[in-house]
């Protein structure tokens, strides 16, 4: 059974939160970075409207490397965010959500691969740094954000699924 | 609103396609040009070079290195002109110190002559030789203003050389020991026998009035006697050459040890000296004392 995108409003408002959250994490870089994968990730991407999931893809990446303040260039977590948000909107748009089980392993994969895409970029970017174990942390949180994130955006749009 | 479903073209999904891109793109673009955007350039630009530099350097390297050979081989040209130059003037300074370095050795060889001899021994220059001509003899540069006489013995380290056969006020000739009107009385030396030497000329000379009794070997030495009271007993006058029978008395050629012909400074002796002139006595030099232990 195909379940429906939820609507932008309530998209917005909550990336508009979680945007918020990022930046009110700064001090916690673990329970950012959270955040930030839990954002660009399953808030922001959107089927059939990549502009405003882009910005705030975008607006996430630059608010958490401004507030790491540890690379000499910024951009590549941005660039990179971008990428991923763009990957999943089409994702989303080309195999349609069925239920919880498929939406965590779609969002562990699309974790692994914002990790590897994010330390990529800002490789090129602003050179070798520290990869941190922020990727793990948000890998290992799949299950709960990502049951957050199916509460709040699909589990309440009729989908029978409460 | 459905992007997938819309046509490309300036509608409002057209628009947001683009934005998306243009974002996408320009994000990576600023990505990828980095902290130094010239980097990527250079490293490139470096690898493509690094074989036409290594060329450039190694050339550079040789070039440098030939340049240096060069360098060193002028330098070493100019050296060795310096050299030959001053090895020419100091060839030149030593011909010119040639002369007087032999005077000052013959004068040296004269003072230790006159170490040797307890008399009051003059010294004089030979300023003319007419050996070559018909009773010829030296001409010394003093005479009468050095208190020189007549019939004084001349000598030089090697034997005697003659007598003084006239005196000038600043000037003397000497008649040489080889000249046929020149006579000294001399000695052999193994045998004792005596006799008088008459002159052949070309710095040889024969004794006569030795007995055919006596016993002369050739290469004997020929001492002056001391009879003729001109040269003291002793001196030595050259060695014998050549021994002949004859129906008296032996002949005797006697080569004179004295260079008659390549003389520079005489000695001469005092009118009249004593028959035995004894050679002063040198106590000998004590040896420092070491002590034990001491290099």
């Amino acid at each position: 059974m195909r379940i429906p995108a939820p609507s932008a409003t309530r998209q917005n408002l909550l990336c508009a939160a979680a945007l918020g959250l990022i930046f009110l994490s700064a001090p916690f870089p673990g329970i950012q970075v959270i955040l930030h994968a839990m954002l660009v990730l399953a808030l922001a991407p959107r089927s059939g409207d990549p502009l405003l999931g882009a910005l705030w893809a975008l607006a996430a990446g630059w608010t958490l490397e401004g507030s790491l303040r540890l690379y000499p260039h910024l951009g590549g977590t941005a660039w990179a965010d971008l990428t991923l948000t763009l990957l999943a909107g089409w994702m989303a748009g080309r195999w349609p959500l069925e239920g919880l089980k498929g939406w965590l392993v779609r969002l562990a994969s699309l974790s692994l691969l914002h990790a590897l895409l994010m330390h990529g970029a800002v490789r090129l970017a602003a050179g070798p740094h520290p990869w941190g174990l922020g990727w793990f942390w948000a890998l290992l949180s799949v299950p709960l954000w990502g049951w957050l994130t199916w509460r709040l955006l699909h589990a309440g749009a009729g989908s029978g699924r409460r | 609103m459905a992007v997938r479903t819309s046509k490309w073209g300036w509608n409002p999904a057209g628009w947001q396609r683009s934005a998306v891109i243009l974002l996408w793109l320009g994000h990576g673009i600023w990505v990828l040009l980095g902290a130094n955007p010239g980097r990527h350039w250079t490293s490139v630009a470096e690898a493509v070079s690094r074989p036409s530099q290594s060329l450039a350097s190694r050339w550079e390297t040789w070039r440098a290195a030939r340049r240096e050979t060069a360098r060193g081989l002028a330098g070493t040209r100019a050296e060795n002109a310096r050299l030959s130059a001053e090895l020419a003037q100091l060839k030149t300074q030593a011909a010119q110190e040639a002369p007087r370095l032999s005077e000052a050795e013959a004068a040296v060889r004269l003072l230790g002559l006159k170490r040797q001899i307890p008399l009051d021994l003059k010294a004089a220059r030979v300023i003319f030789s007419t050996r070559p001509a018909t009773f010829g003899g030296m001409i010394l540069d003093r005479g009468q203003d050095l208190g020189l006489v007549a019939d004084q013995g001349v000598l030089v380290p090697e034997g005697i050389v003659g007598r003084l056969w006239s005196v000038s006020g600043t000037q003397s000739k000497v008649l040489p020991a080889d000249a046929p009107n020149a006579s000294v009385a001399v000695m052999l030396m193994r045998s004792r026998a005596m006799g008088v030497l008459q002159g052949l000329g070309s710095g040889r000379a024969l004794i006569r009035y030795v007995s055919n009794q006596e016993v002369v070997q050739v290469g004997e030495a020929v001492l002056t006697s001391g009879l003729d009271r001109v040269f003291p007993r002793g001196l030595l006058v050259g060695y014998v050459a050549e021994v002949a029978q004859s129906d008296l008395e032996l002949r005797v050629i006697v080569h004179l040890s004295a260079p008659l012909d390549r003389l520079d400074a005489v000695l001469l002796l005092p009118p009249q000296p004593p028959l035995e002139v004894q050679p002063p006595f040198l106590a000998p030099v004590p040896k420092p004392q070491r002590k034990r232990g001491t290099p």
